[in-house]
């Protein structure tokens, strides 16, 4: 057997916690603050990213792990955000580009 | 059960140390088929894929043969169009998915531990079931023979040809559900291998001292792992197409049918590279040791092998200059075709330079080897000129491509297949194969090859399409076509006398083979031929890139290293035990793709196997030592490992799931619109819940790693319990969807909404039951400390699953 590795101690898991449901309320308000309106987007996708990446670090402990893990996933997750955009933007204009 | 030694190794043994081999229950003394059904062992199951893939390849080829024929002579009615189009197709998704990679599968399975240093693969269980699904996908494919409706719709099966309203019998069923069962077994083999080469490396054997073979091998496992979820939403869209009337390859509902092209393409092109980079793998193991030199610039070839993997993920839309991207988007994918080249030129240069000045053995491997370099080339010549998108508009669809895209695959992967079997059969089987019969194989196959496929690219310049069952007499395509047909009988020959060479060598014909036949550089020459169950007495040495060159002859200075002591495993040798439920969950997988066609009991039934068996083999090792001590050369477990390399593939399944969702916002022709049905509120709530289902997985981690049972019990029953609550919210919202006149079929926010949000739904389902196997375990008294490995690994998805659903929340519900 191998020693576990070090991880958060639960007083940071419920800080996380605390963090992620204070951002959740906060995209659910926002979209009802017109002044918002014309940063909703980038905002939206800003919190979201936050959310995203608090729980990768702390609750999946790749802070805390070795980082080849991180490379395995960040490198993946990149590739595939790229792939993603290239997919979404398929419609009307293709990547960045007009047909 | 403790089974002493297998007493037969002749490889170099530690004098006196007689190894022990431990098995661990069930007993493992299994005969004949039974033992061949339960096998684990990673050589086993490599000779399984092999023969299996051999057999479809002979297939493949006869298919071929018929083609060919019926295009020897213009009108002629060898067979019908019905029937050409479904040989066609048959043919390539044959010679793709059950010849060629399963052929590169079975070196993968058998050479790779061998290579490394290892006594088997990170996940033995995990490897019999990838071939097990993999045969159960092949014969499901063909067995649309049998039942008279074979898919003919191309095998890259272009929507909307194959929606229900162009293809309406079962025949697409078939082919997208194999390709389903197919993509299954890859993407789990895929995974065992990144964690075998990754972690379980003998000491001293670095990432920069594996083999070439190995390299390539790794590049290929991590194209797999993220291309292959792209086609899987690909088809998953043509399946709710065809089986739930879904919208997302019908133009009337405001579909895209480029959405199938780009993501069978995105999937497609990375396909090419994990045909051939397994063969660029053999060549560069075949080469230096018929030259008897090292390989010429082996971190540059490992470079360039990595670089091809990466653009490989960026050419795909080159498949498609044809379809009206763009003047910018066609530059862009005609610069990062035309850049591919250069990493591949890199590799043919350092082939030659490795035999410049080599002393050349003339083996029937090297005449593959040398094979490949040539006729490669000239596919890659033809490649580059389809990068240029103006050449690339008279060419496509012609016959030019079809001789490019064999120069590649036959001339490519099939001549470094070749070079393997000749190369690895000693260490395979025991036996030499005769090298005289081998070079007129090679000779048969070499002319019959270049005579079939050369005379295409003037068939595609004077204007032929590919896919056309016959043509008029007076086209000018009468002569190559019946030179093109000469040749492939020829190159047919030549995989017969293969037959005839390889049952030769099986059937005493052959001369024993010695453990180290070729004076090989690499590990598994170190070991007898074959070798024994558990690969080495001990575990390797490694002295260096080639290491075992430098431990008989010494560097390049000719010094020797120190000879390192064996000390063999004073707990002797752990193996696995066989299984047979593997088979017992690709059976059921097949019944369920068959019953998807014909009847719902039957899918019930085969869902049915495959949960069962799916518990059973999760349960039925859950407290052998062998399993214990995983942790490898990255200093993380095994199963950490490929949880990660699995989550980063399922990064690109919904990464395509939600693109496919942001496409088509905005495109539905008939309400209701997102804005008008979405329940924010409600969802916000149901958010939090899944959040905080996150915080209760790590509390009941950390319970278990402190050996708190009371707390383990409590924090993963309220995980299981916050998941079913998400289920619940889900339902509703779903059940109220339905009232307020939205489902899969209203429209296309309709289908891409219920399907996004139904596999999240379908996640965390399986997150639910996998923590509720995981709550039984503990009411046994059975999650100890020593398990809390798999209570992590269980959290890293239960996590993931959180993750996805904070981008799902966003990018559906939240942004306008």
């Amino acid at each position: 057997m191998t020693a576990h590795p070090a991880h958060a101690s639960t007083g940071t898991y419920l800080k996380v916690a605390v963090i992620l449901s204070v951002i959740t309320a906060l995209e659910f308000a926002v979209i009802y603050i017109r002044r918002l309106t014309p940063i909703l987007i980038p905002l939206l996708l800003t919190l979201s990213a936050g959310k995203f990446a608090l729980v990768v670090m702390f609750f999946m402990h790749l802070r805390y792990d070795t980082k080849p893990l991180t490379f395995l996933f960040v490198s993946s997750l990149v590739l595939a955000i790229g792939v993603a955009v290239a997919v979404a933007t398929l419609p009307g204009e293709f990547l960045i580009f007009t047909r | 059960m403790t089974n002493g030694n297998t007493g037969a190794v002749a490889g170099r043994r530690v004098a006196g140390a007689e190894p022990r081999t431990v098995y661990h229950s069930p007993p493992a003394v299994l005969a004949g088929l039974a033992s061949l059904a339960t096998t684990v062992d990673h050589k086993r199951i490599g000779i399984l894929y092999g023969v299996t893939a051999f057999a479809f390849f002979l297939l493949g080829g006869l298919e071929a043969l018929l083609i060919r024929t019926q295009l020897l002579r213009p009108h002629l009615g060898v067979v019908s169009a019905e029937t050409y189009n479904a040989l066609f197709t048959m043919h390539g998704t044959t010679m793709v998915f059950l010849a060629i990679m399963p052929l590169n599968a079975a070196f993968f399975n058998y050479v790779i531990p061998l290579m490394i240093g290892a006594r088997d693969v990170a996940f033995p269980r995990l490897n019999a079931l990838s071939y097990w699904i993999f045969l159960a996908g092949g014969l499901f494919l063909n067995a649309s023979f049998l039942f008279g409706t074979p898919p003919d719709a191309g095998w890259f099966g272009y929507a909307n040809l194959t929606t229900r309203p162009f293809s309406p019998g079962p025949a697409i069923d078939y082919w997208m559900l194999s390709l389903q069962i197919l993509g299954a077994s890859s993407i789990i083999a895929a995974v065992n291998f990144i964690a075998t080469i990754l972690n379980m490396r003998a000491p001293g054997m670095t990432l920069m001292r594996m083999p070439l073979f190995v390299w390539m091998a790794l590049v290929v496992q991590f194209l797999i792992v993220l291309a292959f979820p792209a086609v899987t939403v690909g088809l998953i869209f043509l399946l709710f197409d065809r089986f739930f009337g879904t919208h997302f390859y019908d133009v009337s509902a405001g579909g895209d049918l480029h959405l199938w092209q780009h993501l069978f393409w995105i999937f497609g092109h990375p396909e090419v590279y994990i045909l051939i980079l397994p063969a660029f793998g053999i060549v560069s193991e075949v080469l230096p040791t018929f030259s008897r030199k090292p390989l010429f610039g082996a971190q540059v070839m490992i470079y360039s092998g990595i670089l091809i993997g990466f653009f490989g993920f960026g050419v795909w839309s080159h498949h498609m200059f044809t379809v009206g991207m763009g003047p910018i988007a066609d530059s862009a994918f005609a610069i990062a075709t035309m850049i591919i080249a250069i990493p591949t030129g890199v590799k043919i240069f350092n082939w030659l330079a490795t035999m410049w000045g080599g002393r050349l053995r003339p083996s029937v491997a090297f005449h593959y080897a040398a094979g490949l370099v040539a006729l490669f080339t000239i596919g890659g010549l033809s490649g580059v000129m389809h990068a240029s998108p103006p050449v690339d508009l008279q060419q496509h669809d012609s016959y030019f491509v079809v001789a490019h895209m064999h120069y590649v695959l036959i001339g490519g992967s099939l001549f470094g297949i070749f070079a393997g079997l000749y190369y690895w059969w000693p260490k395979m089987t025991g036996r030499m194969l005769d090298e005289r019969l081998g070079r007129l194989q090679f000779w048969l196959v070499a002319v019959g090859f270049n005579v079939a496929f050369f005379p295409q690219h003037f068939l595609g310049a004077l204007g032929m399409p590919r896919r056309i069952y016959t043509y008029s007499r007076g086209s000018g395509w009468e002569l190559w076509n019946f030179v093109s047909t000469l040749g492939a009988y020829v190159l047919g020959l030549g995989v017969l006398v293969f037959v005839v060479v390889a049952i030769r060598s099986l059937r005493t014909a052959g001369a024993r083979a010695s453990g180290d036949p070729w004076d090989g550089r690499t590990l598994e020459w170190r070991t007898s031929s074959p070798p024994p169950a558990h690969d080495f007495d001990a575990i390797p040495p490694v002295y260096g890139r080639d290491t075992f060159w430098r431990e008989k002859y010494g560097d390049a200075r000719g010094q020797k290293p120190a000879p390192r002591v064996e000390t063999p495993d004073p707990h002797g040798i752990h193996l696995p035990s066989p299984s047979g439920w593997p088979l017992v969950i690709a059976l059921g997988l097949a019944v369920a793709a068959f019953g998807a066609i014909y009847h719902l009991a039957l899918v019930v039934i085969g869902a049915g196997l495959t949960v069962i068996g799916a518990f059973a083999f999760a349960l039925e090792h859950h407290r052998n030592p062998a399993h214990v001590e995983q942790v490898g050369n990255l200093g993380v477990d095994h199963r950490k490992l490929a949880m990660w390399t699995f989550l980063g593939s399922e990064c690109f399944l919904f990464g395509t799931l939600i693109a496919t969702y942001l496409a088509y916002k905005g495109r539905s022709v008939v309400g209701p619109q997102p804005h008008e049905i979405l329940n924010i509120p409600l969802t916000t709530l149901s958010t939090f819940d899944l959040l905080m289902s996150s915080l209760l997985m790590v509390l009941a981690l950390a319970a278990v790693q402190r050996g708190d049972r009371r707390q383990a019990r409590l924090w993963l029953a309220g995980t299981a319990l916050f998941g079913a609550i998400f289920l619940a919210f889900q339902a509703y919202e779903f059940t109220a969807f339905v009232h307020e006149g939205l489902t899969l079929q209203t429209n296309l926010f309709g289908s891409t909404f219920f399907v996004l949000t139904g596999f999240h739904g379908g996640h965390v389902t399986i997150g639910v039951l996998w923590l509720l196997a995981l709550l039984v375990l503990d009411l046994r008294g059975r999650l100890g400390v020593q398990d809390a490995t798999k209570v992590e690994v269980a959290g890293l998805y239960w996590h993931f699953v959180d993750v996805v659903w904070i981008v799902i929340f966003t990018v559906v519900y939240l942004i306008p």
